[in-house]
Formats: C-alpha cells, structure tokens, sequence
C-alpha cells in the first residue's frame, strides 16, 4: 500500500497556511504502518514538531506539538500544543483550534497514545479510537453523533517554524488581529467630522514601493491580490500621473474613509523625477487626479484642470515617506538633501507624517507577540535611526511593512504590517485635524459642509 | 538537532529527476536518529521505494531501492548510485541476494554494504569502478534515508483536473469589469520567435479539445508572423464566443526590424485592423483604407503581455532590452496595464513536467523571474510563465492549468485597466 496522506490538496494547503507556511512530512499512517503505539512511536520521536492528524467519517481533526513527539512512558513533552479540526463547507476550508493545556502522555502499558488532561481527549490506537469530551467537541465542530472509531491516524514532520513558546499564541492570535485591524479601518472617522476622508501622500525615492503600497493596502480590503497601479522598475519613475485612489470596501463594498495619493519618484538627478516644485501644490491640494507630471516644471494655475481654490478636503493630510528598508543606509546625499528639503515643506504646511519602510524581508520579526508594538530588536536598527535622525520623525511614526510584491496569496501576517501602518498614518492625521487653527479650518473651506 | 537533509536544492533535484519525478521525504536522519540499521529500519520500513544517501568525506553516493525496506531485508534489486556535480552514475544490481544494511559481523568484501554501525561502506571494486568513486571503504559521515513519492500522483492529478475545470467555468463565466465592452482585447508583445503565436495556439487547443496549429509558428530571425491577427475563440460545445480576444502581433526585432514603436502605438489605440501587413519601416497611416478612425473602448487594446522566451533572457541584446522599457513606457502612457509571459519554462534547465504543478515555487524558476525582474523591471507579480503545446498530439491538464490561470491573470489585469478609467 501506497504511503501518501489522505488529506486532499486543498486540506494540505490550509494546514500549511494555519501554521504559518510550513512544509509537512508524513512519517507514520496507521493503516499501512500498524496501529500499535510503538509502531507510531518508533517513527515520529526525535522528528522535531509533530501533527497528528485523526480522520473520522465525518470530521478531520488534529493536534500540533510544538518541539517533539513525547517519548513513550517516559514525561518528556513538547514545549507547546493545540488542537483543532478542519471542515469544510462549500469548498471552503474552515479551521477551527483551540488551545489546550494539556500534557500529552504516550504510553504503552494502557494503549493510549496520548492523552490530553486525562479525560479531555484520548486515543486508542490499538482499537483504533477516541474520546473527546462533550465541551471540546462543540469547540471543534466535531460532530456529536461522530462514531468512536477512526478511519486513519496520520503523523506529519512539521517543518519550516521557529520552536518559540510564542509561536503557537502568535499563530492563533494573527486572524483575529488582522479582522480587529480590519473593522477598526472601516469604521474609523475622522477627527471632528472635519473631512470625509484622510489625504495620505505617498513621497519617496524612484522604486521605493510607493505604487505598490496601494495596491497592497486595494488587495486586502479586496480579498485577493489585485494591482490597479502600474509598477515595476526602471531608471526613472514608473508613474508619471498624480493618481489619487479611493478603496472600496470588497468588490461592491462603499468607499473607506481615506484616499491614497500616489505621486511620480524623486530623483537624485536634477530634471528628473517629481519635480520639487510641484510638491507645495500637491500638498496645497492645487493638482487634479490623473495630473500628468514634468520634471523640468511645476503644474501652473493654468493648467486646465488645476484646482484654484482647495478646501481642507483637497489638502493632503499625512505625507508617508515612502523608503525601501535595504536602501537607506545607501541614499546618496542629493537624496538626503531632497527628502530633507521635501520635509521642510512639509513641516512649513504643518502636515502630519510618517516613514514607511517597504521591502521587509521577514515579517515575523517586525512586531512583537502581541502585534501591539514594533520590537524593539526592529526599532534599533541603524536604518531606522538613520531615518529617525534624517527627518526627525519619532521611531513610533517609522512604519514596516512587506508590499504585495510577487506571485502570493494573501497572508494574515502581511496584511497586520499593511493595516497597522495605514492605521498610525490614520491616527497622526486625526492629529493634524484636531491641531489646525480654527480660522485656518475657515480660510481654506469657505463651502466645507460637516 | 532540525530533521532537515544535507543535500542541497540542486542536488536533491538532480535525484528526484533521475529516479523519475519523485518527491522525496526525508524519514532518518543518522545523526540525529543514530547510526544504527535497528533505527533506521524502524523508520524506514514499509515506506515503499526509498532512496539511501550516504555522505564521504568527499563523495555522495547511495542507492535506490524500489521495494519497502522490511526487517527481513531481502531485496531483490537495488541501484547504486554516485552523485557527480551535475549528474548520477548509476550501477544496477538485479538479484541482490545479501545484506544491505550489514552488521559488524556479517559484511563481506565483495558486497556493496552499510555498516551504520562502524559508519564504513564498503563497495566492490567493479562498482567503485563504474561510479568513479575513490576508495572501495568510505567512512560514512551521515545518512540519510528518503520515501520516493510519484509528483503526479492520483492525488496532485486529480487535484490538477479539478483546478483545470475550475478555471475554464471561470473563464467562461467572466465579464469585464462594469459591463464597459463584451470582450477583452490582450496583445501579445515581444521579440520574434518568443512564443506569442504559439500561446494563440495553446489556449486555442484547449477550447477544441486537441492541439492547433491555426497561427503559423516556427522559428525565422526574420519572424514568422507579418500580419497583425486578432483571433476570437469559440467554445467548441455550445459555440460560443468567449469573452476575450488575443492579439497576435509581428515580433519585435533588433535595429529596425519587426513590429515599430509606431505600429504599436496605433494598435494599442485600436486603429489597427485584423490581418494588416505590417512594415518595419513605414507605419500605418490614417490614409490606409482599413484604418480605424475613431476607435471606440471596444477596439482599444485592454491588457498587454510581454511574451518571452525563458531561455532568451540572458542573451537579449541592449539593445531589445531598451526596446522593450521603451514600448512599455508607451504601454503605460496609453494607460494599459501589462503583464510579463515567460514560455519555453519546459525547456528549462532541471525542470520536468512535475514541476509544472507548482512552476513558480521552483527554484530555477524563481531565480529565472529575479532575472526578469533585474533587467526588464517587470515586477515579479507581474510575471507568468507557461508551456506552450508545440509538438504534442493530445493536452495535458498541467499545461492547461497553466495557460488558462495566465489567461485569467490577463483578464484580472485588463479588469484593473477598465475600473482605472477616468469615468468619461
Ligand atoms: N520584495 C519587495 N518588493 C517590493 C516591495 N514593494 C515594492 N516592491 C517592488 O519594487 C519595485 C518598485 O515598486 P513600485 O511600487 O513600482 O515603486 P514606486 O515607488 O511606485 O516607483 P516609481 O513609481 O517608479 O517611483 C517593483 O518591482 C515592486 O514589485 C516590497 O515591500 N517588497
Ligand atoms: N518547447 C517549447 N517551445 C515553444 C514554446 N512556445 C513556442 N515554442 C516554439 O518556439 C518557436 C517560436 O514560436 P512562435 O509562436 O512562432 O513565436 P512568435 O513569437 O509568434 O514568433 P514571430 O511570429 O516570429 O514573432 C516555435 O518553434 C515554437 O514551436 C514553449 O512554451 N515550449
Ligand atoms: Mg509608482
Ligand atoms: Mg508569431
């Protein structure tokens, strides 16, 4: 008999993904390699972290050991555990898992495999059944009626995860933070009411992943990776249009409360690149969507579609330097001096800002467990005093995130940098909002409604 | 101590090739699992075909076995294998009478024999010979022993034919985006002999139901395709049309040949019509009789792929690469969304067609899209890649899911190009 997994690719695929990209190795089937409790032992200790998968006729659930398989009688255990239970509905492949503290015992005089706080959970191997308590299978969905008896016990390799007690609580945690963040967004209004929507700019060097942060931010509130901005690299800008991007909500949804401003490069060359001149106007809120930039020359008020008279709805509310993380520490000076003239500018209007740094490369180090704050072992490093120093913006307004770059799918992890960024920038506008001087709010918007 | 293989990428896939698309699993580890037949055999038996890798000091050598190891241990056949730099030198033993694994007492000198207890393999001299290795006693550093799976198992296939069906319902299920025109217009941009007729024919094929050749394909520097052709596909059931249309343009060549800057600017406007000759050297104009004077959504071109030949990257000329930003710098002025389309992925150094089912986690392929990215600029989300159906008589539900998810991905990017319209 053949030993390759009764999982279906679909299943494969969605364990992989509930355990944060991991590769699974199947070790022991019961069918095929005996269903005593040594036969499994012999092949799955000293493998490193363990799934166990039980397939009933109606229901598949499982159980992850962080660390290792435990030794027969012996109290040996793994750091960590959870278990869970797959099902799916309409070709949906739902997960379920809760976390139980439980001390799995694996032994061989009562042929128990291992069982979870005695009588919370235990398998028979020899016969080939189970027990889960009444309470723990409403949480599993596992059906009521479900017979006692398995079809199949299947032990996996779990490879690819850092053996941390924080991983199992990181892992369970990431869904539920990236849907917080998620309906924090689209829920949030601005300061006051002042305006419907926040202006957030997006400012930065040729290449920097300013394109692609919109069209990372469109594809999470879309569901999957979409990109509406042109990107890519060459030696000049790729966008050459002030593009101002509302997001709608899903494909049909209503449009959320900010609008995502993405603007040509800045090029160390002069005559290159976004022309300084036209900044003042961008964040004046002067130029139209779709505005086609010069670099040897700044938009004028005769441009056809220049807006003469801008309210505080028009204006940019929050600049995001937008900054590839493996570049900063090599920005060339008439870099730095043009940034540095930009945040002038910037600091003249009185506008909020942050720093977003693209192009993380692992974005399990960004965050801590708690995905509350940055680490610290992040916040410390030389490009982030560097950018800190440079432009004197406060570590906690310097944004991480890894942009929707290649052929991905969508992942939960990605999306809490992206959404927690988006929110700081958010936060530092309502700032801005609530800052303004009263006669300025009057000056600007004669015809400001709410 | 990590439960992860000594052999490096490139080398697990030189044995996963030779031995015939397998996956390999790794099951024992000796020096994390113990130098000990007992140990290895409690892991290893009953697993099917497995593949034994043995580590020297300075060689790699192994065998293969095709029956589940048992504790009996009477195998009848084993190949022996060396591996080299880039290749396998094998040596085939059909009745394998005696131990494999051999215990400290029982090794012979003739036999080709594990001793994972002493750590020393010890191969007759014949076998040394064939595999070129150095000496007939080699002090085994690690073994590692690993389960040979079928990449196209009945699982992955029948996985593949129901992503296949998947895609073609989509397919035909597709609208563009706001109801704005009935079908899409892809161009297929690109040096000659890059592939562009060929995927015509590929997703042609599909809808029929056998491989086409109703684009003219080969291989000419001058290119094969003059005329600019714009092929609709009829669903082969209940005829009807599907809701997209390729484009099939003359090459792009070195110098001044192949299809001009001007051309395509007028075909991207939509003033080009189906089957007009082009010339390198005199682009159209608004005198010719077919042009199109005021194209409407309808007749602009939607979505553009670059096609190329993953083989050609790293031999295009400056020349065709500054040719290539500079057409899509006016792609991108048109405001047309692009993709890149890399054929020929089958042709690919190491890659056989198991690896179609999952190309783009493929390391050459990765690499290969790294390159794309470095000297073109497209960006790596923006890069397919597909085998196209050129000398096979029948499909192959791999290729299809390929070619149609690139069609999808086309279709999404076209979608992207009609919802960025200003909305006059
Ligand atoms: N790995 C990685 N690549 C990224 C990231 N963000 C952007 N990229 C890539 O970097 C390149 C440039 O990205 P764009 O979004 O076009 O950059 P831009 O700032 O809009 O550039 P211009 O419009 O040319 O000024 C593209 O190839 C992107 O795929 C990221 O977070 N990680
Ligand atoms: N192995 C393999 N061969 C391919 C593939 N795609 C195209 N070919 C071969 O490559 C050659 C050129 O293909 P064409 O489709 O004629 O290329 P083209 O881009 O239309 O070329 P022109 O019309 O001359 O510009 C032909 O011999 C095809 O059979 C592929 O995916 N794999
Ligand atoms: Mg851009
Ligand atoms: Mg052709």
């Amino acid at each position: 008999m053949e030993v390759t997994t009764r999982l279906t690719w679909n299943e494969e695929r969605s364990l992989q993904k509930l355990l944060g990209n991991v590769s699974l190795t199947l070790l022991y089937k019961s069918t095929v390699h005996g269903c005593s409790t040594e036969d499994a032992d012999q092949r799955c200790t000293d493998q490193g972290s363990i799934l166990i998968m039980i397939y009933l006729s109606d229901a598949i659930f499982g159980v992850f050991m962080l660390g290792n398989y435990p030794k027969l009688n012996n109290s040996g255990k793994p750091n960590s555990s959870f278990c869970f239970s797959l099902t799916e509905k309409n070709n949906i492949i739902e997960t379920s898992f809760l976390k139980v503290n439980f001390v799995p015992k694996i032994s061989g005089k009562e042929p128990v495999i291992f069982s979870l706080d005695s009588d919370t959970f235990s398998i028979v191997p020899d016969k080939s059944t189970h027990n889960i308590q009444f309470n723990l299978k409403e949480k599993l969905r596992v059906a009521n009626s479900s017979r006692a008896t398995y079809l199949e016990c299947e032990i996996f390799r779990v490879e690819g995860i850092m053996v941390d007690p924080s991983y199992i609580p990181r892992i369970m945690r990431v869904t539920p933070h990236r849907n917080k963040l998620l309906s924090e967004l689209r829920a949030y209004k601005p300061h006051a009411d002042m305006v419907s929507k926040i202006r957030i700019l997006l400012l930065g060097p040729v290449g920097s992943g300013k394109s692609s942060f919109f069209n990372s931010v469109k594809s999470i509130f879309q569901g999957h990776v979409t990109r509406q901005a042109i990107v890519g690299s060459d030696s000049t800008s790729i966008t050459e249009q002030y593009r101002t991007y509302s997001v709608k909500d899903g494909k049909y949804g209503t449009f959320l409360p900010f609008v995502l401003c993405d603007s040509m490069g800045l090029d160390e060359t002069e005559g290159e690149g976004l022309c300084m001149d036209d900044i003042p106007h961008i964040l004046r809120g002067h130029v139209p969507d779709r505005y086609q930039f010069n670099p040897h020359k700044p938009i004028t008020p005769k441009h056809p579609n220049f807006i003469t008279s801008p309210s505080l709805k028009d204006r940019i509310h929050c600049v995001a330097y937008v900054l590839d993380i493996n570049s900063i520490n090599n920005l060339s000076s008439k870099m730095v001096a043009k940034l540095k003239q930009v945040h002038k500018e910037v600091l003249n209007c009185g506008l909020a800002h942050v720093a977003l740094l693209t192009k993380v490369s692992n974005c399990n180090e960004v965050l801590q467990d708690s995905f509350l704050n940055m680490n610290t072992s992040m916040t410390s490093q030389s490009q982030i005093m560097n950018v800190h120093s440079m432009l004197d913006i406060p570590i906690s307004n310097i944004l991480m995130v890894k942009n929707y770059a290649s052929r991905e799918e969508l992942d939960s992890l990605q999306d809490i940098l992206i959404l927690s960024a988006l929110r700081q920038m958010l936060r530092v506008a309502d700032n801005f909002l609530e800052d303004l001087p009263l006669e300025e709010i009057g000056n600007l918007s004669p015809f400001c409604s709410s | 101590m990590a439960v992860t293989t000594n052999l490096t990428w490139w080398q697990k896939k030189i044995l996963q090739n030779h031995f015939g698309e397998k996956r390999l699993s790794l099951l024992y580890k000796a020096s994390v699992h113990t130098f000990s037949r007992h140990h290895l055999l409690g892991r290893c038996s009953n697993q099917g075909p497995t593949i034994t890798v043995i580590y020297g000091d300075n060689c790699v050598t192994g065998v293969y076995v095709q029956e589940s190891y048992q504790e009996q241990e009477e195998i009848s056949s084993v190949i022996i294998f060396a591996l080299k730099e880039t290749k396998i030198l094998e040596y085939k033993i059909r009745s394998y009478d005696s131990l494999l694994f051999g215990s400290q007492f029982m090794s012979r000198n003739d036999d080709f024999c594990i001793n994972l207890h002493n750590q020393k393999l010890s191969i007759p001299s014949d076998v040394r010979k064939k595999l070129r290795l150095p000496q007939d006693h080699i002090s085994i550093q690690e073994c590692e022993v690993f389960r040979c799976e079928d990449l196209l198992d009945e699982r992955n296939i029948k996985k593949i034919i129901e992503l296949r069906n998947c895609l073609l319902s989509d397919l035909k299920a597709y609208k563009p985006y706001g109801d704005l025109i009935q079908e899409i217009r892809i161009l297929l941009l690109g040096p000659t002999g890059a592939g562009k007729s060929s995927f015509f024919n590929s997703v042609k094929s599909i809808y029929q139901g056998y491989v086409t050749h109703q684009a003219l394909v080969g291989t000419d520097t001058a290119g094969i395709s003059q005329k600019y052709r714009t092929y609709s596909i009829r669903e082969k059931k209940d005829g009807n049309a599907l809701p997209f249309i390729l484009c099939d343009s003359m090459g792009l060549g070195e110098n001044e040949g192949g299809l001009c800057m001007n051309d395509i600017v007028n075909i991207l406007k939509g003033h080009i019509p189906d089957r007009y000759e082009n010339n390198s050297l005199k682009p159209i104009t608004s005198n010719h009789p077919n042009y199109i004077d005021s194209p409407l959504l309808k007749d602009r071109i939607h979505c553009v792929a670059f096609v190329f030949d993953a083989n050609s990257i790293e031999h295009l000329s400056e020349e065709m690469v500054a040719k290539i930003k500079r057409t899509r710098r006016e792609v991108i002025k048109c405001g047309v969304m692009h993709i890149a389309l890399l054929t020929h992925v089958d042709t690919m150094n190491l890659i056989t067609k198991g690896d179609l089912i999952d190309i783009y986690r493929c390391m050459p392929v990765k690499i290969k899209l790294n390159q794309v990215n470095r000297k073109l600029g497209f960006a790596l989300s923006d890069i397919l890649v597909v085998s196209n159906y050129t000398s096979e008589w029948s499909l192959d539900p791999v290729k299809d899911v390929l070619i149609l998810s690139a069609l999808r991905q086309m279709l999404w990017t076209a979608d992207d190009f009609l919802e960025d319209l200003p909305l006059q």
